[in-house]
């Protein structure tokens, strides 16, 4: 493989990279969001979300990136490529991330709130100062788990074109007729990206056990 | 003609696509499963093989699904190795799924108590019959949740076989919404069918739990 | 307790040493079982007791010293001299039997398919056959009511009853017990004792584990004693209990009575 080939790999990767990581930033956001409103239990909007978390799982990233880019333009939504990406990767990878943020306040022990409003703290205070930045450690190896999980997902993007790490091969081959080297090359730049991330759920699942709740 | 009587009249696609993904899943995690579960047995002796079977486990969880597919249609003929996009994708995903389970059950033998084997071993048991009627069971019992979540990824992952020209069910929408310019609506029966059969997942494997339940096993 | 048989020893240890992690656990140790014989090991924790024990069905790897079942060599093949395959020690294995401190009933399996499951699936007995051996078994432990049980069902004293009987059901040549009544409650202890006390005026070969003196003292041909590692006292019960000739012995003797 020659320097253009390796040019445009790590252009397919800065790609993969640009996209999922906007797509992780909102989405733990918004699934910390979701699990907030969930724990509010308000009766419409609860069933309503169940029902989006029950969709966005159990629909293959591929199938949602193809639907929104497609049905986008039938509702007058002018979505080019990138924002559909986006947006599809969010709200799958939201909807994972919410169950990963409820399952810990959930498991969240009464004693530590009860102690809290005992001196004299408000709900407020208690979840900012006490409850959240536990949350935080205790949801950190799941909420890492699920990034690693979105970027092994991202090669969707490529059914609608884009040119992402894994696409970005079959471009290279159209040129060199030598379609194993890049994959190979693709195959070990996705090693290095989720490495790093399996490596850093590690660090946050010792960091999490300490706190051993 | 409104868009749901197209939808219909195209039934035909759509059931098509609904076979082919339910056979590669059903065929791919059946094969995977058994390879997984042989894989975890090799685990247990410590030798060379092991060492591989655990290098190898590690290297599926670092990769996207859609590489290995991409290395096995695209990348194989090179080598001399053609085969058909289905074939390819069924490979795929044996290969990858049997080292998800491998590694799900390979967790849960790491904190599996010692004593049971120990029992076994006392009794006699070689090492195959030891694995196969005292600590895969168990190991199997114990990690049924994650098994059942880790069947709906591989659902979902026949999904990506599209990519590769595979005509599954997601290839089944593209099709219809390409012919008849129907993309919400063809779309939206694929997903709920992904939907349902996710759901009816789900409900197998609650029912599988009783099995544990009923030994006291907790948190099946 | 009955009149030992002179033939092949039972179990026949001879300078069996051990070292955990530089410390020495176990030196010199020889000892022989005759059949039918029923020896109870004493002595203070880490005396090295249970690692005696369980060297004799090799859970435990010696680092010195040879053991033998009825007269065949445990871990290394007499014949090639290299260390057992994991198969021929299964079969070795096969003709021992082993009550562990915790039970270790298998949790998937109900009471009557834990003491099925080795003589169907070791021995590759018919099932009817290994049926009627666990049933046979299951009433003599006093448990003939419990077969569908499930092991979580059951109190501590119940399920070591079963791991008895389990134990039983491959016919082995001595029946190791690892401090069988260690984890039980008190009131439990009685049940377990009891059953035990029946098979060693059965003629069973029996290597006991135990701090219950007045069982050692009941129903024992020999009483071994252990300590840092080494036998240090090896009699009949009506010596041991009355007369003993360590010093270290009386001391025990004295704390525990």
């Amino acid at each position: 493989m020659n320097t253009q080939a390796w040019l445009l790999l790590l252009e397919g990767a800065w790609t993969t990279l640009w996209l999922c990581g906007i797509a992780i930033g909102i989405g733990v956001v918004l699934g910390l969001v979701i699990a907030l409103i969930r724990l509010a239990k308000v009766p419409f909007v609860e069933q309503l979300l169940v029902l989006y978390i029950s969709l966005a799982r159990a629909t293959p990233l591929v199938t949602l990136v193809l639907f929104l880019f497609l049905s986008a333009p039938v509702f007058g939504i002018n979505m080019n490529r990138n924002t559909a990406a986006i947006v599809a990767m969010t709200l799958n990878t939201a909807a994972f991330n919410a169950e990963i943020w409820r399952a810990a306040f959930l498991s969240f022990s009464r004693d530590q709130r009860e102690a809290a409003l005992a001196c004299g703290m408000t709900g407020g205070v208690f979840f900012r100062r006490i409850m959240l930045p536990q949350m935080i450690t205790t949801s950190l190896p799941g909420l890492v788990n699920e990034m690693s999980f979105l970027i092994k997902g991202s090669p969707a993007v490529a059914v609608i074109g884009i040119v992402d790490l894994t696409r970005v091969t079959n471009r290279i081959s159209a040129v060199t007729y030598d379609p194993l080297p890049p994959i190979l090359a693709a195959a070990v730049l996705y090693m290095l990206i989720i490495g790093v991330l399996l490596k850093l759920q590690g660090l946050a699942e010792r960091k999490a056990n300490r706190l051993a709740m | 003609m409104t868009e749901w009587t197209i939808l219909w009249e195209a039934r035909a696609l759509f059931l098509d696509g609904l076979l082919a993904t339910l056979g590669l899943f059903a065929l791919s995690i059946l094969c995977a499963f058994v390879l997984g579960c042989a894989w975890v047995f090799l685990l247990e002796e410590r030798n060379r093989l092991s060492i591989v079977v655990r290098g190898w486990i590690n290297l599926m969880r670092t990769l996207p699904f859609l590489i290995l597919a991409y290395l096995l249609y695209y990348g194989l003929p090179e080598l001399g190795l053609r085969m058909s996009a289905w074939t390819a994708g069924l490979l795929a995903l044996v290969i990858y799924h049997a080292a998800y389970f491998a590694e799900i059950l390979r967790g849960s033998r790491l904190v599996l108590p010692e004593g049971y084997i120990e029992a076994a071993k006392a009794h006699g048991f070689t090492p195959l019959r030891l694995y196969l009627r005292i600590t895969l069971p168990q190991l199997l019992i114990k990690t049924r949740p994650l098994l059942g979540n880790q069947l709906i990824i591989a659902l979902k992952d026949t999904a990506f076989l599209t990519i590769i020209t595979v005509q599954e069910l997601t290839a089944a929408a593209n099709s219809v919404q390409s012919t008849y310019f129907i993309p919400t609506q063809a779309f939206v029966v694929v997903i709920v069918m992904y939907w349902l059969i996710s759901i009816c997942l789900e409900l197998a494997l609650k029912r599988a739990g009783r099995f544990g339940a009923r030994r006291g096993f907790d948190h099946v | 307790m009955s009149e030992p048989s002179i033939a092949i020893p039972a179990v026949s240890i001879r300078k069996l040493s051990k070292s955990f992690d530089g410390v020495e656990v176990l030196r010199d140790i020889d000892l022989v079982v005759n059949k039918g014989e029923v020896v109870s090991v004493l002595g203070s924790s880490g005396s090295g007791k249970s690692t005696m024990l369980r060297c004799i069905n090799w859970l435990e790897e010696p680092d010195r010293g040879s053991i033998h079942i009825a007269g065949q060599r445990i871990g290394i093949n007499e014949q090639t001299r290299r260390k057992m395959t994991s198969k021929e020690l299964a079969m070795l294995r096969a003709r021992t039997g082993m009550v562990f401190q915790g039970f270790n009933l298998w949790p998937h399996l109900n009471v009557i398919q834990n003491v099925m499951e080795s003589p169907i699936y070791v021995k590759r007995m018919p099932k009817d056959q290994a049926r009627a051996i666990a049933v046979e078994l299951l009433e003599k432990v006093g448990l003939a009511d419990k077969h569908e049980a499930y092991p979580f069902t059951l109190s501590g004293g119940q399920k070591q009853r079963v791991a008895i009987a389990r134990a039983l059901a491959m016919s082995p040549e001595v029946i190791l017990f690892d401090e069988p009544t260690s984890a039980l409650d008190p009131e439990r202890v009685g049940e377990v004792l009891q059953v035990m006390k029946n098979l060693s005026s059965e003629g069973y070969t029996m290597i006991v584990v135990t701090h219950e003196m007045e069982f050692a003292r009941a129903v024992s041909d020999q009483v071994v004693f252990l300590d840092k590692g080494r036998i240090i006292e090896k009699a009949p019960p009506s010596k041991f209990f009355s007369n003993p000739d360590t010093e270290r012995v009386r001391r025990f003797l004295e704390i525990t009575a």
